[in-house]
């Protein structure tokens, strides 16, 4: 454990130094002010305020994804068999359409240091004698989780995990759907021995990724019918290629029944 | 023996095995490689050892940021040790 501690402790001791750093300047002794567990949803916000840049990034992406939805499931409908055929062809559709996937690695993996950091700095907080460590008088953010209320905060975190990732899992098959639902459960037993502020942090990010998911899916409306037509008609790549400006010419000739027989048609083959 | 000098790549391959059966199956499906960070860590730690395969990882993930473009990129296919 003393081995352990200190493998995943000594190359994030700048990062516990700049969190707590940060929580004090926030703290109750520091120049804003808050009480202690609103320092830590308030810190949990600046680190996700400055993850936002990112998060653009991932709309833009997003929308481009969307905008050639109907070539890829082409390409998923044609290796259907093949799953791994099939992400070989994707990833090769993504290069020749300069097409920059929405999601990454790395980010998520970067939200570890800090959970872990935040963990150290928790462990050996740095509050004084009489300060006020209650979050809207329910919980102790110093206590575990399984203490008092604590169960209930940790109810409300597995609710939120559930709906972040719902957001964050855009392409998740049925079994992982499964998997969603199934680990905040599974997490929970964990959880609870954890201390009420990194519960609180873990909460806050999560909520603020559902908030992400709600404004990012108002900006970016579902694809339009114009688009859905470019993909049956053979000279695909053309057809893309000359820009959807023509494409919105026939739709007003055709009525929209015309589009659900070949949609029909489609699913029969 | 030879298992004892595999041991070490085990660990490592335990380790991603650990991250994959619990986070890691929250994030599905967001790589943007091909195959994913974990499956690309598990092939170049069985294939390089523990060092050569964790040093190969851990650039995949580095590359594998909102500015990189993705893309299918096996273990074996690596240009960092030849």
């Amino acid at each position: 454990m003393i081995l352990n501690a200190l493998i995943v402790a000594s190359p994030l001791t700048p990062l516990e130094n700049l969190l707590r750093d940060v929580l004090k300047w926030l703290g109750p002794h520091g120049t804003i002010g808050l009480p202690w567990a609103w320092s830590i949803v308030a810190l949990t916000i600046i680190v996700r305020l400055l993850l936002v840049p990112l998060t653009v990034r991932q709309i833009h992406s997003m929308q481009n994804l969307q905008r050639h939805a109907p070539q890829m499931k082409e390409i998923q409908k044609k290796y259907k068999a093949d799953k791994k055929r099939q992400q070989e062809e994707l990833m090769k559709f993504y290069k020749e359409n300069s097409i920059n996937p929405a999601s990454s690695c790395l980010p998520l993996l970067a939200q570890f240091p800090v959970f872990i950091s935040l963990y150290l700095v928790l462990k050996h907080f740095p509050h004084q004698p009489g300060d006020n460590l209650d979050w809207l008088g329910l919980w102790n953010i110093t206590d575990k989780a399984s203490a008092g209320w604590g169960p209930v905060l940790v109810a409300v975190y597995a609710l939120s995990q559930l709906a972040s990732s719902y957001f964050m899992s855009a392409t998740a098959e049925k079994s992982q759907r499964i998997m969603l639902l199934v680990l905040p459960i599974v997490f929970i037993p964990f959880i609870i021995n954890f201390k009420v502020g990194l519960v609180l942090y873990w909460m806050t990010t999560n909520l603020w990724t559902v908030g992400q998911g709600l404004v990012t899916r108002r900006l970016m409306p579902r694809p339009a019918a114009p688009e859905k037509r470019s993909s049956r008609t053979p000279p695909k790549e053309v057809a893309t290629a000359v820009a959807p400006e023509p494409e919105p010419t026939p739709a007003p000739v055709t009525p929209s029944q015309p589009r659900k027989v070949k949609r029909k048609k489609r699913a029969r083959r | 023996m030879r298992l004892a000098l595999r041991a070490p790549t085990y660990l490592g391959v335990c380790l991603v095995y650990a991250w994959r059966w619990t986070f890691g199956s929250l994030t599905r499906g967001s790589c943007k490689y091909h195959p994913t960070c974990s499956q690309y860590a598990l092939d170049a730690l069985r294939q390089y050892g523990l060092v050569r395969g964790s040093v190969l990882a851990a650039w995949r993930l580095l590359r594998c940021n909102p500015w990189s473009r993705g893309g299918v990129d096996y273990a074996r296919d690596q240009r960092l040790f030849r």
